[in-house]
Order: C-alpha cells, then sequence, then structure tokens
C-alpha cells in the first residue's frame, strides 16, 4: 500500500479549510498538542501541518493564480528516514505513512533540512519534530463511520479537492484520477519520489462562440414580431 | 483498511457526539461537534446536512479558538459613572440591574415616542424576531444589517425577477454548462459555491470570473476579466447589445414569464409618460399579433407582440417594453467599443463572451422529461433549460449605481431564458415571490402601541415611502424617503451620524446587536467615534444611551454606556427560519436550529431570551397573555408555540400536534425535540414537477400559498421594465399624480436613477471628484478565512493573516516607483491612512484592494496592544466618508440612490510613498483597556482535549529496519 | 539559513582538533623524517583532543530535546549524523591507546599502528561530519564533494598550523613541515575559492519545478501566515548581498592569507615564533567566518516556497 493525497490544483480555491481541519484534529491527536506562540500578541505563529501557499503564473492580464496545500509527501525514498540519526523518523512498511516517534526524537532538525517541502516543524514547547501523520489516528479508526476514515484535510475541503487512497492500487480512484488528470509529484528530480500527486489546472473546454448567421439589425422598427401564445 | 499494533488513539467511549449550526459566518452550515471532557476535540461537516454536505471551511474549522477565544464577555456591564464614553472603563452588574435599567427607560421611551429608540443588528440572522420585537414596541427605527451590506443585490432581484442571488437563489450547479461570476471575494454562499464550482468543472462547464481581483474564486475560473470597479452595469448592458444585434435572445421565454409584451406609453412631458397602458381592471396590455388587436396581457392563449408601436385607443403613442429595452442598448452608448474604453475589457472579449453564452443557452439546450402543469393550467412533458446561470454580490453591490447594476445582470440572465429553468439560475423557496413582495414598511408610530406593520417593507409608489406629510424623512436613517425610496434593508451606516447631528431628528437610546459600527462597519470610522462622544451645550451626550449587544469584545463595546453579554453560538438555542433568512436549496425547503453543545462557564444570557422577556416586562401585545403575564416561558417556547398566520410558525417542520405536517400546522409541542433528533435541520424535498419554472408552475404557486410563502397563487411576471421605478421618475419630473419631492436635488436624483430599465452610470461619489488625482479604485475582498472583524480574537485563523497588506499591479507600481513592502499614504477626498505595500500581477491595472477588517484598534478583541493588527493593519474606511460631496446644505448619503445601500467601493484614492521614517499603519488610535476580569495573555498555547496517544517505534525496528 | 553559532563552533573547533591530532599522528608515526620530542607530540596531542573533546560539548546545545541525544548512535547504517556520532565516540579509546603508546614509549610500531588508526578515525570523523551537509540533495551548494574535500582540507591546514605553533616555541619547526604548513594552506585556500567560484550563483532547482509550473513566469503571491514559521526561521536567513562579498573577502584573507604570510616569513627567516599564534588565531577566527558563512549562505529548496527563484 502507499496511501498518500492527491491535490487538484484547479479547484483549489485557497480556502484554507484544510490547514486549519488539520490544526483542529491534530490538537487532541497522536501529535498534539500543537504549539501555538504569541496567540494573542505580535506575530502569531505555531506548528501546523499543512499550510497554503500562493502563487501566480504569468503576467497581467494573463497572469493565473495558484493556491498550493502542501503537507508532507510521504516520500517513497524519504531521505529525511535515511537523515535520523535516533531512528524517530521512520516510513511504516505497511502503508507508507512517515512519521515521527516522539520519544525518540532528539530535536536536531536534520529531518527538516532533508525534506524539500517544509513538511515537518519543530514544536519548541516539546522539543520535537512534528508533521502529517496522513491522520493515521483516524483511518484506522473502525469506530468511526467508514466514510470518515480519512485524513481530516481530506473530509473538510470544500472543493473537494483533495483526495486520500493507495496509489499502489491502479484501479482506486486516487490512481484513476492521477492517470486521467495527468497529476505530478513536486520537484521530482530530487529524486525523493513524493507520493502525494498534484493534478495541474484542466484545460477550459473551449465553448464556440454563436454563429449561426444572425442578421445584424440594429434598426428595430425592423423586427418582425412571431406568434407565440403567452 | 486494517493495521496491527495500532493504539486506541481516540477514547470513543468518553466522547459525545453532538450536531447543531455553525456561525463563524452567515452559511448556516450543519455541524458535527465531539465533544471530550466538557471541551470541543473536533468540529466538523455534517455529511447530510442540505447546505454543506459534510465539507467545512476554514472558519468553521476554528470554532474551538472561538468558543476558548479571549475576547469573550463575561458579564453585564455598565460604563463607569463618571468616566468618560469611550475611555472603555466599565462595571460589573447583575443581569437584574442591567435588564431594570434597559426596561425602565426603555419602557419611558415607548409610552413618549416610541421612535427615540433606534434597535439596529448587525450580521444577526435572527431578523424576523429581532424585527417582530421592534414591531411590537412600536419604533420605525429598526433594521439589521442589509443596507450597508448587499440590499443592492436582494433588491434588485425581488424588483425584476422574484428572487436574487445568495438566500433568494442558486446557480444549478449540477446541470449549469456556463457559468459567470460577478463581483464575489468570499462571499455568500460560501461553501455552496465552493461545491458548486468543484460539480460545475467535473461536468465540463466553463467558469468565468469577473472582478478587479484574480484570488480565490478567480483563481480556478477559467477566464478571468478583470474589470474596472463599478463598470459592470456596462459590462452586462453591452452583452446585451451583442444579443440583441444578433436577435439571440429566447423570444418564447420573454413573451411567456415576462413583461417585454406589455406597453409602455410614450409621452415624454405629460403625466403617465412611462406608466403601462391597462384597461379598466388595471391589467397591462398587450398588442395581439392575431387579433391584430390590444388584449389583457394578464390572459392565456394571448399572442402578444414583442415588438412594436401602436397607437392607444386613447390616442397616445405606446412602444412594447422590449421595443423600449431594444432601441435603448442597440444604442451605441452601449456598444461594445464604448464598454472597452470604460469597463477596460477588450470589445472583442466582450463579444465573444456574449456570443459564447449565447451558443450554451441555444446550441446546448438541455431538457428534464418530466410533466408538469403551468398557471394557466396546460400541460407541459419536459422543462426546457438553458444552462448558463451566474452569481453576483458584494463586488456589484457595493456601489450606488449597484441596483441598477444587478438589474441589468437580471435583464442578460433573462434575455437567454435562464431563470430558474434546468442549468440556470434557481430560486429557493420561500422564493420566487411576487415582484415586489407585498409588504409595505410601517408609517405611523403610536405611542405605546406596535406598528401596524413591519418596519422594512417593498415601497411600489411615492405613496409608500415613510415620510411626513412635508417629505421629510420619519426614520432616522432616512430609509424610505425621497433620498433613498426603495431602502429594503434600511441603512445602519447613516444611524449614528443622523443620530448625533439631529437630521431628522435626535434619539434617546441606540441598541446595537452584533455590529462593529466603532470600527469595521462604519464609513468614516474616526470620525463616527468622535460623533458617539459628542456633548450638546449643556454638556450631555447628543446620543444619551448607548446599548451593545455582542458575545465578544470589540471597539464597539469600548463605546458603550451598558454591555449585555450574549452566548457564542456552541452555546445557544437559535433557529435559522423560513420568516426570516432560510437555507433552502433550489429543490428543497429547508430550516434549522442552533442546539448548545455546551453550556456557558460565565455570566451570558442568549440574546433571543433577552429580548423575550424584555417584551414581556414591556408589556408587548404578542408576548404577553391578556392579563399582562408573559405568553412564553422562553426562547424555545416562543419559536414552537409563536403563530405568524395560523399554521405558520417560525420552523416549517414536524408540526401538528403529533408532527407529521409539513410547512403549515399547529404548534407541536415536541417539535424542538424533533429537529434536535434530526440533527437540528429540517428538508422538505420538491416533488420534480415543482422544482422548475415555478413563477409559472400551477403546481408549485398553489403549493407555496398554502405554505404561506405567498399571498396569491397568481403567476409572477418578470419585470424588465419596472413600472415601479417609473413613479418615482414620474414625482422626481414633476409628473407624478401623489407625493412629489421639493427639494431640486431629490427631484433630480429621482429624475435621473430611478430608471425603469437598467441602465450604467458612473458611480455618484466619481462623478464629483478629480479622478485625474483620484486614480485609483480602493475595494476590498473578504478572505476566506474570517470574516468581517470577528476573527482576529481566533488564535488559528489570525496566524494566517495578522497584518493586511494594499495590494496593487506590479507594473503599475514599478512605473510610479514602488516597491514590495514599502509603507505609503492612501489618500481620499476624506482623509488618508498609511499602509505596506504589496504587488501582484492578478489585480486591474487602476485598482488598489485589501483583506477587509483585519486592522483593529490595539486592544480590541482581547489582543495584546502590539498585535500587527494595531501596529501594521488597517481599514480604509477612515478614509471612506458616509456623505457624498455637496455645494449645498443638502448632504446625501454615500450611498446608491435608489437603496441606499453604502457605496464602499465607490472609494477613489491616490497613492504615495512615505517617507522613509514613515512606518506602521496610521493612523493611531489609544489602547483599549481591559474589561474587569480579563486575565492577562498567554505567550503560548497548547489547545487539547486528552493527552496525545503516541504511536512509538520499537528499538528492534530502528535498528534492522533501513 | 539560520547558522547555529553552536554549530559553527563544534565543526571549526572539533576539525581543528581532529586535524591537529591527524597532523600529530602522522609526525608521531615518523613521517615526515622529523625527531621530535614526546612532549610536542603529547602538547600538541593533547591539545588536538581538547579542542574535539570542546567541539563535541557544543554540538549538544543545538538539539531541542538534548534527553535522547544519547540515541543518536541508533541509524549509523543510514544517516551521516549517527556515522559521526559514532566514529566520535570509537576515536576516543584509539586515540587514548595512541596517546598512552607515545607517553609510555610503546615503540615506534605500536606507536605507528596507533597512529594510523586514530588518524582514520579522525578523518573519517571531519569526513562524517562534512557529509551530513554534502548528502543533503536539499541544498545544491553543499551537494558536491567539494565539501568533504574542504572540511578536510581545512581541517589538515588548521592542524598543520596548529601543529607548527606549538613547534615554534618548542624545537621549532623543521623547513619541511613549514612548507607541508604553507602548501596545506594554499590547498585549502584554492578548494575553497573554486568551491565560492563554482557555487555561488543559484543553479539548482527553481520555482518552477518546484511548483510544476514551467512554462511562464512563477511568482509567489503569498506565503500564508503573517508572521514567521519554524521553517522560515530556519531557512529564511540571508546575508545581505553587499555584505557578503565583504564577508568573503575578509575570510579569504583571515584564513588562508595572513597564515600564508606568516608561515612564508617563517621560511623567510624573517618572522619570529610569534607569528604561528597570530596565523593560528587569524585562520581560525577566519574558519569561524568561513563555517558561518557556509551556512548563512546556504539556500534550502524550501525558500522556493517562499518565493525564491532558484536556489
Amino acid at each position: 500500500m502507499r496511501l498518500g493525497l492527491v491535490i487538484d490544483l484547479d479547484t483549489c480555491v485557497g480556502c484554507n479549510a484544510c490547514a486549519v481541519a488539520c490544526k483542529q484534529w491534530n490538537a487532541s491527536g497522536t501529535s498534539g498538542p500543537l504549539s501555538d506562540y504569541a496567540p494573542f500578541g505580535h506575530d502569531p505563529s505555531g506548528v501546523w501541518f499543512n499550510r497554503i501557499r500562493n502563487y501566480e503564473i504569468g503576467d497581467y492580464p494573463s497572469s493565473k493564480t495558484v493556491h498550493f496545500p502542501m503537507s508532507c509527501m510521504h516520500c517513497e525514498d524519504a531521505y529525511c528516514v535515511d537523515v535520523c540519526p535516533t531512528g524517530a523518523s521512520y516510513k511504516r512498511p505497511e502503508d507508507g505513512i512517515v512519521l515521527v516517534d516522539p520519544e525518540k526524537c532528539m530535536g536536531c532538525n536534520y529531518c527538516a533540512w532533508a525534506c524539500p517541502y517544509g513538511a515537518r516543524e519543530l514544536d519548541r514547547e516539546e522539543g520535537v519534530m512534528k508533521k502529517c501523520t496522513l491522520c493515521i489516528d483516524r483511518i484506522y479508526d473502525t469506530a468511526l463511520p467508514k466514510e470518515e476514515r480519512q485524513p481530516a484535510c481530506v473530509l473538510t475541503c470544500p472543493t473537494h479537492a483533495r483526495m486520500f487512497g493507495d496509489l499502489d492500487d491502479p484501479d482506486s480512484e486516487v490512481s484513476q484520477t492521477v492517470a486521467a488528470r495527468g497529476g505530478r509529484a513536486l520537484m521530482p528530480e530530487l529524486g525523493y519520489r513524493p507520493v502525494n500527486q498534484y493534478l495541474p489546472p484542466r484545460e477550459a473546454r473551449a465553448v464556440p462562440a454563436y454563429d449561426k448567421g444572425a442578421s445584424l439589425v440594429d434598426r428595430v422598427k425592423h423586427w418582425v414580431n412571431e406568434s407565440i401564445a403567452r | 483498511m486494517t493495521s496491527s499494533a495500532l493504539p486506541d488513539f481516540e477514547d470513543h467511549a468518553t466522547q459525545e457526539v453532538k450536531y447543531t449550526t455553525c456561525y463563524m459566518c452567515a452559511c448556516r452550515c450543519g455541524i458535527k461537534v465531539t465533544l471530550e471532557g466538557g471541551k470541543i476535540r473536533f468540529i466538523q461537516g455534517n455529511p447530510r446536512h442540505p447546505v454543506n454536505r459534510g465539507v467545512l471551511c476554514a472558519k468553521g474549522n476554528a470554532g474551538i479558538m472561538k468558543q476558548t477565544s479571549r475576547a469573550k464577555l463575561r458579564k453585564p456591564l455598565m460604563r463607569k459613572p463618571g468616566s468618560e464614553r469611550g475611555d472603555g472603563e466599565f462595571v460589573e452588574i447583575s443581569w437584574d440591574e442591567a435588564l431594570d435599567m434597559l426596561t425602565e427607560r426603555l419602557a419611558n421611551i415607548r409610552k413618549t415616542d416610541p421612535k427615540r429608540l433606534a434597535y439596529f443588528t448587525g450580521r444577526d440572522q435572527m431578523q424576523a424576531l429581532t424585527g417582530l420585537w421592534a414591531q411590537q414596541f412600536g419604533t420605525l427605527n429598526w433594521a439589521a444589517h442589509g443596507g450597508f451590506c448587499s440590499v443592492n443585490v436582494a433588491a434588485a432581484g425581488l424588483y425584476s425577477i422574484g428572487h436574487s442571488f445568495w438566500e433568494f437563489g442558486d446557480p444549478d450547479w449540477d446541470r449549469t454548462r456556463y457559468f459567470l461570476l460577478w463581483g464575489v471575494a468570499e462571499d455568500h454562499a460560501s461553501n455552496p459555491i465552493k461545491l458548486g464550482i468543484d460539480k460545475l468543472k467535473r461536468h465540463g462547464g466553463k467558469f468565468v470570473a469577473i472582478n478587479p481581483v484574480r484570488t480565490g474564486y478567480q483563481a480556478v475560473a477559467d477566464e478571468w476579466v478583470p474589470i474596472r470597479p463599478g463598470t459592470d452595469a456596462l459590462l452586462a448592458l453591452s452583452m446585451v447589445h451583442v444579443l440583441l444585434a444578433r436577435k439571440l435572445f429566447d423570444g418564447e421565454y420573454l413573451i411567456r414569464y415576462t413583461n417585454a409584451t406589455h406597453l409602455v406609453v410614450d409621452t415624454p412631458g405629460a403625466s403617465g409618460d412611462g406608466l403601462l397602458l391597462r384597461n379598466i381592471k388595471g391589467h397591462p396590455l398587450v398588442w395581439d399579433v392575431e387579433r391584430k388587436d390590444f388584449a389583457d396581457g394578464t390572459l392565456p392563449e394571448v399572442r402578444p407582440a414583442l415588438f412594436g408601436e401602436y397607437s392607444a385607443p386613447d390616442g397616445r403613442p405606446t412602444k412594447t417594453v422590449m421595443t423600449v429595452l431594444a432601441e435603448r442598448y442597440l444604442h451605441e452608448e452601449y456598444a461594445p467599443e464604448r464598454a472597452e474604453r470604460i469597463c477596460g475589457i477588450p470589445a472583442a472579449t466582450i463579444e465573444r463572451l456574449a456570443l459564447e453564452m449565447a451558443h450554451v443557452a441555444f446550441e446546448e439546450p438541455i431538457e428534464i422529461e418530466c410533466a408538469w402543469t403551468d398557471w394557466a393550467g396546460r400541460s407541459h412533458d419536459r422543462f426546457l433549460g438553458r444552462p448558463v446561470s451566474m452569481h453576483a454580490m458584494r463586488g456589484v453591490s457595493a456601489h450606488s449605481n449597484g441596483f441598477q447594476t444587478t438589474r441589468a445582470i437580471h435583464l442578460l440572465q433573462v434575455l437567454l431564458g435562464t431563470i430558474d429553468v434546468p442549468g440556470g439560475h434557481r430560486a429557493k423557496p420561500p422564493f420566487p415571490r411576487h415582484i415586489p413582495p407585498p409588504v409595505k414598511p410601517a408609517k405611523d408610530v403610536v405611542p405605546g402601541e406596535p406598528l401596524k406593520a413591519p418596519p422594512l417593507g417593498f415601497p411600489t409608489a411615492p405613496e409608500d415611502l415613510v415620510i411626513d406629510d412635508q417629505g421629510r424623512p420619519l426614520r432616522i436613517d432616512k430609509a424610505y424617503s425621497w433620498e433613498a425610496p426603495l431602502a429594503a434593508h434600511g441603512m445602519m451606516h447613516m444611524v449614528i451620524t443622523n443620530a448625533v447631528k439631529g437630521d431628522p431628528y435626535s434619539i434617546d437610546t441606540l441598541l446595537i446587536f452584533m455590529a462593529n459600527m466603532a470600527w469595521n462597519s462604519s464609513m468614516n470610522t474616526a470620525k463616527v467615534r468622535d460623533l458617539l462622544k459628542q456633548k450638546d451645550e449643556s454638556g450631555e451626550y447628543k446620543l444619551p444611551f448607548l446599548v451593545v449587544v455582542d458575545a465578544f469584545h470589540s471597539e464597539m463595546v469600548g463605546f458603550a454606556d451598558l454591555v449585555l453579554p450574549d452566548t457564542t453560538y456552541l452555546e445557544r438555542h437559535d433557529c435559522i427560519s423560513l420568516l426570516d433568512r432560510p437555507i433552502s436549496e433550489p429543490d428543497a425547503i429547508c430550516d434549522s436550529i442552533r442546539s448548545p453543545v455546551l453550556e456557558p462557564d460565565r455570566d451570558v444570557r442568549p440574546w433571543q431570551e433577552v429580548m423575550i422577556e424584555l417584551a414581556a416586562r414591556l408589556g408587548f401585545p404578542a408576548f404577553v397573555n391578556e392579563d399582562g403575564s408573559a405568553k412564553y416561558e422562553g426562547y424555545r417556547d416562543f419559536i414552537v408555540r409563536f403563530q405568524k398566520a395560523p399554521g405558520i410558525g417560525f420552523l416549517a417542520g414536524w408540526r401538528g400536534e403529533d408532527g407529521k405536517a409539513h410547512l403549515r400546522g399547529d404548534p407541536n409541542p415536541n417539535q424542538w425535540e424533533r429537529y434536535v433528533e434530526n440533527q437540528c435541520f429540517y428538508e422538505y424535498r420538491l416533488p420534480e414537477h415543482m422544482r422548475f419554472y415555478r413563477f409559472a408552475n400551477r403546481d408549485y404557486l398553489d403549493f407555496a400559498q398554502d405554505a404561506g410563502f405567498n399571498a396569491s397563487a397568481d403567476p409572477i411576471v418578470m419585470e424588465l421594465y419596472s413600472e415601479y421605478l417609473q413613479r418615482f421618475r414620474l414625482a422626481g419630473q414633476g409628473l407624478y399624480d401623489g407625493p412629489q419631492p421639493e427639494d431640486p436635488a431629490e427631484k433630480q436624483r429621482l429624475a435621473t436613477y430611478f430608471d425603469p430599465l437598467p441602465f450604467y452610470y458612473k458611480p455618484l461619489e466619481m462623478q464629483q471628484i478629480n479622478e485625474q488625482v483620484y486614480d485609483f479604485h480602493a475595494i476590498t475582498q473578504r478572505p476566506p478565512f474570517m470574516y468581517h472583524s470577528w476573527d482576529s480574537q481566533n488564535v488559528w485563523l489570525r496566524q494566517i493573516v495578522a497584518q493586511n497588506f494594499l495590494y496593487m499591479n506590479r507594473k503599475r507600481a514599478q512605473q510610479m516607483g514602488l516597491a514590495d513592502d514599502d509603507w505609503v499614504w492612501v489618500e481620499s477626498r476624506n482623509g488618508k491612512v498609511r499602509v505596506q505595500l504589496k504587488l501582484m500581477e492578478g489585480v486591474e491595472e487602476h485598482t488598489v484592494w485589501t483583506w477587509n477588517a483585519i486592522g483593529r484598534q490595539p486592544g480590541a478583541s482581547a489582543l495584546e496592544p502590539d498585535a500587527n493588527e494595531a501596529t501594521e493593519g488597517f481599514i480604509l474606511n477612515h478614509i471612506i466618508s458616509e456623505l457624498l460631496p455637496t455645494d449645498d446644505e443638502h448632504e446625501f448619503s454615500n450611498s446608491d440612490p435608489v437603496t441606499g445601500q453604502a457605496a464602499w467601493y465607490d472609494l477613489k484614492v491616490r497613492i504615495r510613498k512615505a517617507r522613509p521614517r514613515e512606518k506602521g499603519s496610521w493612523p493611531k488610535f489609544s489602547v483599549m483597556k481591559p474589561l474587569p476580569g480579563q486575565e492577562a495573555a498567554a505567550k503560548v498555547l497548547r489547545y487539547h482535549t486528552h493527552a496525545p496517544v503516541k504511536l512509538i517505534r520499537s528499538l528492534k525496528d530502528i535498528f534492522t529496519r533501513n | 539559513m539560520h547558522p547555529a553559532l553552536s554549530i559553527v563552533f563544534f565543526t571549526v573547533t572539533a576539525g581543528a582538533g581532529y586535524g591537529l591530532v591527524v597532523v600529530t599522528a602522522l609526525v608521531s608515526a615518523g613521517i615526515g623524517g622529523a625527531q621530535l620530542q614526546n612532549g610536542d607530540i603529547l602538547l600538541s596531542a593533547a591539545a588536538g583532543l581538547v579542542a574535539v573533546t570542546l567541539g563535541l560539548c557544543a554540538s549538544s546545545l543545538h538539539l531541542a530535546n538534548p534527553k535522547n541525544a544519547w540515541r543518536a548512535f541508533s541509524r549509523f547504517r543510514t544517516s551521516w549524523l549517527s556515522r559521526e556520532a559514532v566514529l566520535a565516540v570509537a576515536f576516543y579509546p584509539i586515540a587514548l591507546v595512541w596517546f598512552v603508546s607515545v607517553w609510555l614509549d610503546w615503540g615506534a610500531g605500536v606507536v605507528a599502528v596507533f597512529a594510523f588508526l586514530t588518524m582514520i578515525l579522525a578523518l573519517a570523523t571531519v569526513f562524517s561530519t562534512a557529509m551530513i551537509y554534502a548528502c543533503l540533495r536539499t541544498i545544491p551548494q553543499w551537494h558536491t564533494s567539494l565539501t568533504p574535500a574542504n572540511y578536510i582540507l581545512l581541517s589538515l591546514m588548521i592542524g598543520f598550523l596548529g601543529f607548527s605553533s606549538v613547534l615554534a616555541f618548542g624545537d621549532g619547526a623543521s623547513g619541511a613541515l613549514l612548507w607541508s604548513t604553507l602548501l596545506s594552506v594554499a590547498v585549502a585556500f584554492i578548494g575553497k575559492l573554486i568551491y565560492y567560484l563554482k557555487f555561488s550563483a543559484p543553479s539548482g532547482p527553481s520555482i518552477a519545478t518546484a511548483t510544476g509550473f514551467k512554462h511562464a513566469t512563477v511568482r509567489l503571491l503569498d506565503v500564508g501566515h503573517s508572521a514567521g514559521t519554524f521553517l522560515t526561521d530556519e531557512f529564511g536567513f540571508t546575508v545581505f548581498r553587499g555584505a557578503l562579498m565583504i564577508l568573503r573577502i575578509l575570510t579569504l584573507i583571515l584564513a588562508f592569507v595572513v597564515p600564508a604570510v606568516a608561515v612564508w616569513l617563517v621560511i623567510d627567516g624573517s618572522g619570529l615564533a610569534i607569528v604561528f599564534p597570530i596565523a593560528l588565531v587569524a585562520a581560525y577566527v577566519g574558519l569561524l567566518m568561513e563555517r558561518w558563512l557556509f551556512f548563512a549562505e546556504a539556500r534550502h529548496v524550501v525558500n522556493l516556497y517562499h518565493g525564491t527563484q532558484r536556489v
């Protein structure tokens, strides 16, 4: 199993629902609590696993705005796992989820240096690294209704721009969507093989302009009435 | 999926799940709340709820931080005796003291001059109750916030097509193939639009976004049309020009369902000019092309002429509405070439968009096979749909030309035959309603008595205005006066200015519920704050008593004389009613409640309960028995037992003694419990044959009458040409047979702007300032993750944005020598503010914008004085004047002349770089003092409801596996 | 990225110590043909061991959760940081044995064996330290064989300078030693110069490959948070372009030019012994600056997501 997320850049409107859902779930989840610093003061910041960055492609007036959620890619060759000296950072063989064992982490930040995607953040209060767990504390919870055994970010996305599933299974919805839409990984040249895939914006359907030889009449006086009952 | 050896992360046995309705904004999504140890573990969307279907936005997901906010009010407060208003010095008092004080004051006002109570409510959703309360009190001076929100959009729809955007109607997301979004950032509806955009894209529809800025919804649009603010009417009407020029309109639809065939009397300069030709019964006449004679335009089987000029029996020349319309829009004034110059959009694009819509409408119609009967009893076997839809909101509404602009958009929709059809824009029950809804605003005030009509309504003639015999406004906000005749939602943004200036008169008490009028909800904020503190010669405040009701601290709270603390949305009972601002879907009639998931942990009371108690204390007839005792035990009892008309109550579900009646029925004492059992909402799905063409659908019209939505089952005829507007125009021209204004400026406004057909005009303020000097449009957008000034107090949400920037087009900025992060002065004719600049591509060259309501007064919402919102954040409100420039003494409000809608986005500014040492936002305001009992702010927050159940990796795994 | 001062101090000081130990061990094994007093060797070795120890102690200061530091030995199979920890620890017993073998005069053969083992472990540790950074593809400027090469060359350079300093106040440094020292400075200088020339301009991933949008300009609109985050704190630090050139030039002068001139003066005969400590201090300060710049100039690819066009 190669569990991961598929994020649709064609429908992400940058609303941050997924970022806050993640923050909310994980506050009391297996990695919680997630510290917030200067919560009511100057320069408030905190530990988040999912952040939405926003880019513009091209120049005005043809520019396109792209809203870009990013969280751990659960890479196949996760270098953050290789570099960890204590073994706190690891990838599960059964489903590929990359995790941090908070009882082993010594807070050296090396894994964050190894991660191209900024997936890991240090929780200064605990001194350990934290990151997306693919909601491992939701997806296997049989006490939840089946449809809710998904990451919080996927469940909440109002434009359904996030999907979750097994990218090793060619028949899964995620695999089929990636194939159909040309999903791609970020910074593939680094070779870490991120599992999360991003769907590029769709090509707009070209709508033809109405061209049925309609006469260009500009004198209303010439217009003829049809006989139509109310 | 299974995985061995995972611990039990959640102790479900100790958790409790409750359902209620979110209130982080006005979308009213259904939420499922998991509680643990008396705290909130998780909030998620309710999968079964008709509004959001399981999804939830960032605000909804941040409910925990709202519930645990440091800004929560804890106890009733009174301004400390001897302190000045606005100093923010309070003493805590008991509820008994507070209510006794208020009751005494209100009772006195009620028995002498009820108008001296002005009760205005902000983003509340309880207007049916607050409006009823005001009506029972007997004051005209009530409205909610629509006057500064989106009354232009609402009124335009209700005076044109019988429904409108947002709560009143929706695009047919499942079937629409071409969607135009006009002037919408994160605006209502929030989650439904997001769900809809996804559906639209999945089935290959094209999405065009018309907006000066490209973020959010615009980001995912297939085509972005960067329009200059305030010019949307010209864009819409030039598309009408293109369609008319090629005869691309749905003639059948126009003939059957609109007043396009009615005959307009064409006698300029004479009374009656521009009104419709009517028979003795008052029915509009049409020209029957078969019989070649005039006929009653309300009869079926008449075959009316769409075009032509006909001499009336009495000799007066007439033209069909369609002829008048076509003549106007085919004129070069509405040609795409002119629109290009003014809107900033290439003529070729305008033409192409119009023709693309025409292609989808006429070459790709859809049909739903379904037998239905029309208003005349004729059977049809299918619903024909032209799958082009639109949505418009604040970007169109918040201009002084927003009413006519929205009417222009509706015209475009109607010409294409897309109203309430499959794939088009569909009404949501209780809409469509007759045009306009048959409610007239109250005029007469009798001390000690309720008003005979609701405070708000829909005028159809000058006789309906709320003015005295001399034509002076009777309402404190001057709504329904010659200044703003169709002010259907009131004009809350003028109350403080008018009350303090004593124009039209002074009042005694201003009661503000949930509105931050001392900050982001006022124009000219710095001045309004001063007005609140103004005293007369005897040293008394010109606004004698200010009561503020809210759940949270805000700038407004700092100015109160009396503060009544409300509960949060998770702590209260509430109802989202069909009588109010409903949550229906096009296919289903829906309403909902809020049911508390938590008990308040402080001395607060839900405002609804307090209102009902005050109503009883003050002896409102609807709230007391004959012996004067309270009729209702509290809010829930009121909601369940109150009937507006026989069988019609606040909640439509599970009515009747046995709870089996739908929509209409006797009160069910267990109704509230039934809602709670059903996850706090009620959904009544319309049968398929009643889902489309409802303005002409007999079964639906009968049903709507039975359910109490409409007073009659008559078909609803869409008005391309509004005779109601023409009546006001005639009054302005001195040709009306009834009340007319005296003041030349008022006459000119009516004569110009009450055009019975939509038209484009430059926004009022822009007509009077030097646009060479003030060369930028300055607008705001609501961020998707915050709602007005409600969320800077939210620890999670404010991390996303704690400082707002002013965004400018990069090329334009570079030409001006400006760079990212420069501090600049933004100056209007009313004042200046200092802000920090950011450059971007996706903004039209003549526009600058910022996120709404991020800047705050230091200490507001219990933020620390050095919070970025106070030191670097800003609001534009200080430089927006609430009054238009004037040469004489008559000051008109900076609003739409038809509806009085606050014209926020008419603002024009100039931008200059600040000097090197000029950094930080300006103007600066004093630091708000903490309220009594306020604890010090934590430096670190670590919210959780249970200790984390950690996942441990074995040492063996560490040593053996790579 | 944000240079952690404890790490700068650690790598330079420990590196200096390892370098000194390597040079000392070489000489103690008879290489270079000098016949030196045990006293000089032992003093030099002790200084090296002290420097190594000081450095290693400093290294734990950058840990946010030091109570788990002992676990750092667990993952030597994949992690260069773990390997460094293991080697650093393994170094001590071997180095101590070598130290004792010299002190107690266990014979040239034994000394040579443990000297070589000590050398190998010292070099391997420096190499591991460098590989911690060089193995990261996320910082393209580090991801080159020049990184470990430079770490070792710098380490040896300061080792030679240190050893020469010790001898300057004792028996005096031999001609061979002085020339070797000068050579080590020159080679290290060239190594660093090539590095500065080759890896200054951004040539790694771009914002285009980071976001997947390759056919038009990509610009950051908004980073998604008003204040900083762990990522911006850790990786967002940059040096002002104006200051950068000055700092680099200053580094090259202090680390290489001053020591080279000093050694040359001694070779030339016109320099007093005192120039060595000056050269040593200049080199040490220069290396602290070099190491600080190594971190400060590093451009992590995550900055692409914060708006940098190329790293």
